[in-house]
Formats: C-alpha cells, structure tokens, sequence
C-alpha cells in the first residue's frame, strides 16, 4: 500500500517552544483524516511541514517527495485552503480563475465553474469586494477542480452558513473523494465532519494522542450514563472522563469490558467532541473545551 | 527553456501586470497624455500670438529647406527628448514595483494561495525580474513611440498646411525604426546596468518585516555612515570604498540613457563636454549601447546581482505567511 503521507519523528521548534515534538505520522491513500487540536497545539505547523511552508527536523515523505525541497512539483498533486481564504484582493474572480488554470496543469475550467454556479459571484467582481464566505466559496471552487491526490483543508468552513457547509461536504465526500484521494482536515466544527472522517487524529502540545482508524475509535472508546447509584462504582473502574449532563454522571471509558459497564448504566458511542475533551485533559475541559472541540 | 517554462513565466508576467496596472499601465499612460498636453497647449499659446500661423508655416518651410543631416538632428533630438520623461519615470516606478513584489503577497498572506500552485520559487523572482527588465520597459517604449506618432501626425498637419512634403520634412528624418532601435536596446542594457541595484531592492523585499524600500535605502545608508565614521578614526583619511556612494553612483549613471555619450569619468571629475561634436551620433549610436557591456563594472554588477537573487530566492522559501 503506498503511502501518502509518512512522517518520522517531526519536530518544528519556535525559539524554545515546540511546535511539533516527535510527530510519526502513516496516511495511507485513499483516506479522510480528520487533525483535530486546540489552537496552538501545532496543527497548522504540521500542515505547513507537509506543504512545504516550513522547514523541520526529522523525516517527512509527502507523495514520495520531501516537501521542504520540492514544493513545487508537490504542488502538481497537492492543493490546500489556508485556515482564511488568501486569494489575492486586488485580484478580479476571471482572473483568479484564468491564473489557476494558466499555472496548474490539473485544474479543469469545467468544474471550477460547476462548483460557482451555485454561488453568488460574479466573474467581474474583485476579491475585496466579495464577503468572507464568498472568498472561502471561490477558493473551495478553485481547490475542487483540481485533480489532486493530496487535499488539505485547514478550517475551510470558516466563516460560512450551515447550508453552504452541508453542501461543501456532501461534494466534497460524493464528487470528490475516492480510493486514489487523500483528505486532510482540521476544522473546529468537529461533529460535521466525524461521520465522514475515516482517520482521527488529536494533536496537543506538538505530540500526536490519539492516531487511528474511526472503527478502531469506535470500538476502544465507550461512554456511559451512569445511573445514580452506580457513580461510585463507576469511578472505581477508572473512566478517562467524568462529565455531569442534567444531574446524571457520564463516563467515558477506554477498552473495557461492556458486559460489565452495561450494568452501570446505558452505554453510548462517545462523539468525537466528547472524546477530543476527555482525552485533552482538564486544562481544556468545560467552557474551554466547548469552544475547543465543538 | 522549454514551452512549458515560457508559458508559466509569461502567465506570472501577466498576473504582475494585473496586480500593477498603476505602475505598468496607467502611469506610462498618464505621461503620454501629460507630453501631448503640453505640446498641444503650446500650440494653442503659439496660434494665438501668431495669427493665421504666418510665422510658424514661414518656419516649417524655412525648416523643410534645411540640409537632410540638419533635419535629421533636430527630429530625432526632438523625439528622443519627448521619450527621455517616460524613461526616468520608470526607473523610479520600477524601484517601487521591486520594493513591493516580494513583500506584498506576504503582507496580505496571498503568499499560501500563490505558494499553492505548482511554481518554483525561482520561477516567481525570474518572472517579476522580467517584469521590471523587460515587460515595463516595452510598456514604456510603447508609450513613448504612441506619444512620438501623434506628434508627427500633428506636425503632418501643419507641415500640409504650409504646403511642404510632411513625409520627407519630418517622418523620414525622424528616422523611426532606428530611433525605436536604440531606445529599444539601451532600456535593456540600461536596465543591466541596474541589475544590482535591482536586485538589492528585490533581496529586501523578500524578507524585510516591513516598508521594504526605506529597508533597502537605509542599510547602505547607514554602512556608509559607519564607514565614514570609521574614518574618523582611522586618521581622517577619506573613504575609499563607500557603499552607498558605489550605489548612488551606479543609480545616477543608470539614470542617463544608455544611447547618450556622455563619459562620466570618475578619475576627471567632471564629464568632458569640450570636444563633443553635436550630432545625432551623440544619441542614436548602437556602439554607444553596447559600449556598455564591455565595460568590467558592467559584469561584477551583474555577478553581484546574481548573488543577491538566489538570496531572494532563498527567504521567498522560507517565507510564509508569518
């Protein structure tokens, strides 16, 4: 199986602090990878590595190519949004567009201007004179008409309405992806993405916590409501996470046996939010969690 | 090169002419239609105190009566004069362009959409040196040779109107493919003669935090102070080697046409102009151009300039949006 992505102990300092601390990283083709991590946790340095926007310590393959020698060829197979659309302001949309197809090979005109039809803008107009969601719209357009293998999303719904996202996704997941694709996403908006995620990954502090497939997630880790009299001994089994919702107690657990927990109370398959705030620890749990993670 | 190099460069060379049409079109523009006001304003100015134009047709016949060689100075000193506006406009226009074309992107953090296709780093500094070297200064020309035709054309007009043969007058002495010729080739050698100072403007765009130009004026400013002040120092003796007036230098001297024969010999201290014989040869000499490019100054700029390139190459790189 051919990777798309290999890394082997990626570090990034920033003066004493490290961006990324001893990152190994396997994505294979033919996956959604959700990168999911609090602000300043390295995310958008691990992306920029795989770019070729940074420079770092350690090993890192990026469709067989080291991205910090050859972005420009990498870019042949590669397309990303930047966490704010960064499309020139003084540029008109025609332009924009005409320059995408003049210096990308795989960009195709055709479904550039299928993904537009839909939208409000207009060819004339110039990017500064588009609303933040239309920018991110326009670029969205541009980065699916192109024929890439490696797609990296930072944020790329910010800023836009739940139908434009809804939709974003569903192209995104029909139209878009297939076994020869790989999707790398980061996004806040963790519960609209988790039912197409076929990885999951959390960063914090510049190390990788969590690194697996969404059925291995889905089988490790279960959560459940316990019921009044059963809190102790709940606790006693040593949860990840306890977390009180209209005074019942909820638990999280890692790997144990169901039988058991089914005693306790009614058991749920936890959601990414829940989980990304059990295992970030307590520094980002409740009001900080909750923007974090949801 | 091969077709697909030429083809990205000029796609890039395009986008530089959208991002600068105040730079690329509208001020060369701006120019040719300031040139022609004047000329038609003192037209104006001239019918007025010259009722019914006796005097001025009486000249233009007197002018058309003159020897073939006469003509030939006066139309293409006259014409050559009109162009030398646009031509000082564009090194200052340019320096500005150079100043802002690595620097812009990464301040308005276009820079990760324009690092997002699959362009070299090498690719983007060589199309925006094009684009100073070559694109602006044909953009220039072209507005300098537009501003010549509609000036010959209303000398066609008033050399009918005294009766005389406008084509043999002034088109044929004007002699234009040679005048375009010379313009032509010095703004190239012209701008090889900057290369340096290009490049050191464009090296400083490529990683200076902020306002770019003052960056690039103030450290060979302030070298040269230091220099000087280490003079002080070492026994009041006068620096030899000053690095902002080897630069000064190096702008005032590109500043002259490459066409025009003026030796500005720094071991004479003043230019020599007691036996220039005054003819067109002073102007419209190709051997005056390229003269330039025998010239040793003329090759370390250029080797120095290369230098200072792949160091713009290098922090365009690294840079991102931070």
């Amino acid at each position: 199986m051919s990777l798309t992505i290999r890394a082997k102990n990626l570090t990034r300092h920033y003066g004493r602090t490290r961006a990324l601390d001893g990152v190994d990283l396997d994505v294979p083709a033919g996956r959604i990878v959700g990168l999911i991590g609090p602000n300043g946790a390295g995310k958008t340095t691990a992306l920029k590595a795989i770019l070729g926007l940074t420079s770092f310590q350690g090993e890192l393959e990026v469709l067989g190519l080291d991205p910090s020698r050859r972005r420009d060829q990498l870019m042949q197979d590669v397309c990303f949004i930047a966490d704010v659309a960064v499309l020139p302001r003084w540029a008109r949309v025609w332009q924009v567009i005409e320059m995408t197809e003049k210096l990308h090979p795989r960009f195709s005109r055709e479904r550039c201007m299928y993904y537009l039809k839909n939208t409000k803008i207009q060819q004339k107009q110039k990017v500064k004179t588009l609303s933040k969601g239309m920018v991110v719209q326009l670029h969205l357009a541009l980065v699916m008409a192109i024929d890439a293998k490696l797609l990296i999303l930072d944020e790329p719904t910010l800023g836009l309405d739940i139908l434009f996202r809804k939709r974003f996704y569903s192209n995104l997941l029909n139209e878009y992806f297939d076994e020869q694709r790989t999707i790398l996403i980061t996004t806040h908006q963790v519960e609209e993405v988790e039912h197409i995620l076929t990885d999951l990954m959390f960063i914090k502090d510049g190390k990788l916590i969590l690194n697996s497939t969404m059925d291995d997630v889905h089988e490790r880790y279960v959560e459940v409501m316990a019921r009044p009299d059963h809190v102790d001994e709940a606790r006693q089994l040593g949860p990840l996470h306890e977390r009180v919702l209209f005074g019942r107690h909820i638990f999280l657990f890692d790997r144990t046996d169901l039988g058991s927990l089914g005693e306790l109370g009614e058991i749920h398959r936890p959601s990414v939010a829940d989980l990304f705030v059990a295992l970030m620890g307590d520094e980002y749990d409740n009001g900080l969690a909750g923007e974090e993670a949801a | 090169m091969s077709m697909q190099t030429v083809s990205t460069l000029w796609a890039l060379m395009r986008r530089e002419l959208w991002e600068n049409q105040g730079t690329l079109k509208w001020a060369p523009l701006i120019i040719a239609v300031i040139t022609l006001f004047f000329i038609v304003m003192s037209l104006v100015i001239g019918a007025r105190f010259d009722a019914e134009l006796a005097f001025t047709l009486d000249a233009i016949r007197e002018f058309a009566g003159q020897p073939a060689d006469q003509r030939r100075l006066f139309m293409t000193g006259a014409l050559f004069a009109t162009s030398a506006m646009f031509f000082q406009f564009l090194i200052l226009l340019v320096l500005f362009y150079l100043s802002g074309s690595l620097y812009e992107d990464r301040k308005d953090r276009s820079i990760l959409f324009w690092k997002s296709l699959p362009v070299s780093d090498q690719m983007t500094v060589v199309s925006k040196l094009l684009t100073a070297c070559l694109l602006a200064p044909a953009l220039y020309l072209g507005a300098a040779i537009i501003t010549q035709l509609v000036i010959l054309i209303i000398a066609t007009g008033y050399g009918a109107a005294a009766g005389i043969n406008p084509f043999t007058t002034f088109w044929l002495p004007a002699s234009l493919p040679k005048l375009w010729l010379v313009l032509g080739s010095g703004l190239v050698v012209q701008a090889m003669w900057l290369l340096p100072i290009y490049a050191w403007v464009m090296f400083c765009s490529a990683w200076a935090p902020r306002v770019p130009i003052l960056i690039a004026i103030a450290i060979p400013l302030a070298v040269s102070l230091l220099q000087h002040a280490w003079t002080l120092v070492s026994g009041f003796r006068l620096p030899e080697f000053n690095l902002g007036l080897i630069m000064l230098k190096r702008l005032g001297s590109g500043l002259v046409p490459t066409n025009v024969n003026a030796q500005i010999d720094s071991t004479a201290h003043r230019a020599d102009l007691t036996d220039i014989q005054f003819s067109e040869e002073l102007y419209m000499n190709f051997s005056t151009v390229f003269g330039h490019l025998l010239k040793v100054e003329m090759w370390i700029g250029i080797a120095i300039a290369l230098v200072l390139l792949a160091g713009a190459v290098w922090f365009r790189r690294r840079a991102t949006d931070n």
